[in-house]
C-alpha cells in the first residue's frame, strides 16, 4: 500500500504534492537528469571492467556496401564500379590495422598512409581513394552518412574510379566493441578512364588526410598519383577474408540503450504532464506554476530529435 | 488549458515556431555534432527565456516557475548531449 501511495504522489496531483505530481517538479526533473548522466558513466565505465560487453550491433555486408555504392553511381548517370578483390584485401587490412593498433584515422599512428595499404597488396594505382565508417547499424545508414558528407560523396561519385574494395571488421577500439568499414576507390595504369559524364567538382586536387581522428567528417578524398609505369595491371594477391562475421551480435549498444531510456522517460513525463494538466482542470485548482502545454512541446520536440540522431562515425 | 491556448495563441505560435526549426536544423545537419550541440543549446536557452517572457507578461513569475523552465531545460539537453556522446558522430 504504501509503494501504491508513493507512486500516486509521483504521478497524480494531489495536497501531498501541492497539487502538482512530484515526478514533474523541478527538483525531480534535475533528480532524473543526474540519474542520466549517472547513468552514461557506469555504460562508458563497462568497457574498462569488462571489455567486449560494450558494442554497436551491425549487420553489414561488403556486399550490400558495393551494391549502394553502385546504385548511387548509377542514379547520377555514372558507371558502377567493379568489385576488386585485392583493394577489398587491402581495405580490410585498413580496418584491422585501425583495430589492432588503436586508432581511427585515414592515416596510422606512425604516419602510415592508406595509399600505402593499396601497394602492400599489389594494386598499381593511378587514382584512389578511402572512406571509413564506424559504429553504424546497417550499410544503408553507412552509405546515407557518406552521401551526406560532401568530401566522402565526392569520392562515391568520382568518375575516375573505376573499381572498389571494402572492407569490414569488428574489433575493441577504445574498450568498445566497434564494427568498421573501409572502402576503397582505385583505378589502375591500366584502366581507361573515358568517362564522358561531368566531374564532381572540387576533386581534382590531392587532398590533405587529417591524421588525427576527429568527430567532425574530414576531408577524404584523395587522388595520389603514383610514379609506377604505365600498362602494368595489379597483381592480385591472396585473399584475406574477415575472420568475424558481419552479423555478429554484441551484448549492450550504448547509443541503442541510451535512447531506449531517453524515450521512455520522455514518453512518461509526456504522459505525467497531461495527466496533470487534465487533473487540475477538472478540480479547478488554481496554482502557480509552468505552461503545461509550453513543457510537452519542449519534451515533444526533444522526442523528436531523439529519433533523428543516428549512431555512427565517418572519416 | 486550452482556453489559455487560444487567447495567447501568438505566444504559443512562436514557441512551436522556434522548436520546429530546431528540429528542421538538426535534421538537415544530422550529419554536424558540433552544429547539433549548438542548436539544442540554443532552443534550451529560447525555451528557458520564453517561459520567463511568457510568465512576465501574465505577472504570474516566480522563482518556482522559472526553476522549472531551467529544469525541463536541462533535462532535455543532457538527454541529447549523452546521445550524441554515444552516437561516436
Amino acid at each position: 500500500m504504501r509503494f501504491i501511495d508513493h507512486v500516486i504522489h509521483l504521478l497524480i496531483p494531489r495536497q501531498s504534492n501541492n497539487h502538482r505530481a512530484k515526478i514533474i517538479q523541478a527538483d525531480s526533473l534535475l533528480i532524473i537528469a543526474s540519474l542520466l548522466i549517472a547513468f552514461n558513466f557506469v555504460l562508458n565505465y563497462i568497457p574498462k571492467v569488462r571489455p567486449g560487453v560494450l558494442g554497436y550491433a551491425a549487420s553489414i555486408s561488403k556486399d550490400e556496401i558495393v551494391n549502394l555504392t553502385n546504385a548511387k553511381r548509377v542514379e547520377t548517370g555514372l558507371s558502377p564500379l567493379i568489385f576488386n578483390e585485392t583493394l577489398s584485401s587491402a581495405a580490410f587490412s585498413k580496418a584491422r590495422d585501425m583495430i589492432d593498433r588503436d586508432y581511427w584515422a585515414h592515416t596510422g599512428p606512425d604516419g602510415t598512409t592508406p595509399w600505402s595499404f593499396f601497394s602492400r597488396f599489389g594494386y598499381k594505382y593511378r587514382y584512389a581513394g578511402e572512406n571509413l565508417a564506424r559504429d553504424f547499424s546497417s550499410a544503408g545508414a553507412v552509405v546515407d552518412a557518406w552521401m551526406n558528407s560532401p568530401t566522402h560523396r565526392d569520392n562515391i561519385l568520382n568518375p575516375k574510379y573505376k573499381e572498389i574494395g571494402v572492407g569490414i571488421t569488428e574489433g575493441d577500439l577504445a574498450g568498445v566493441d566497434s564494427t568498421i568499414v573501409v572502402q576503397f576507390f582505385g583505378t589502375t595504369y591500366a584502366d581507361k578512364v573515358t568517362e564522358s559524364v561531368a566531374q564532381v567538382p572540387g576533386t581534382q586536387v590531392t587532398a590533405k588526410i587529417n591524421p588525427r581522428p576527429s568527430l567532425k567528417p574530414s576531408p577524404s578524398p584523395s587522388f595520389s598519383p603514383v610514379p609506377v609505369e604505365v600498362g602494368i595491371a595489379p597483381e592480385v594477391q591472396a585473399v584475406v577474408s574477415s575472420p568475424v562475421s558481419g552479423n555478429q551480435k554484441v551484448l549492450i549498444s550504448p547509443f541503442t540503450t541510451t535512447r531506449t531510456v531517453s524515450i521512455t522517460v520522455l514518453a512518461m513525463l509526456i504522459l505525467v504532464y497531461m495527466l496533470d494538466a487534465y487533473l487540475v482542470s477538472k478540480r479547478k485548482i488554481t496554482r502557480i506554476a509552468g505552461r503545461t502545454f509550453a513543457h510537452v512541446t519542449f519534451l515533444l520536440m526533444i522526442l523528436m530529435i531523439v529519433l533523428i540522431i543516428k549512431s555512427g562515425s565517418i572519416l | 488549458m486550452l482556453e489559455g491556448i487560444k487567447k495567447h495563441f501568438h505566444h504559443y505560435f512562436s514557441l512551436i515556431a522556434i522548436m520546429g526549426v530546431g528540429v528542421t536544423g538538426f535534421y538537415l545537419y544530422r550529419y554536424d555534432q558540433f552544429f547539433q550541440i549548438g542548436v539544442i543549446t540554443s532552443l534550451a536557452l529560447s525555451y528557458i527565456s520564453w517561459g520567463i517572457i511568457h510568465h512576465t507578461i501574465h505577472k504570474d513569475i516566480s522563482l518556482s516557475v522559472i526553476l522549472e523552465y531551467v529544469a525541463v531545460s536541462i533535462l532535455g539537453s543532457i538527454m541529447i548531449y549523452i546521445l550524441l556522446f554515444n552516437s561516436h558522430l
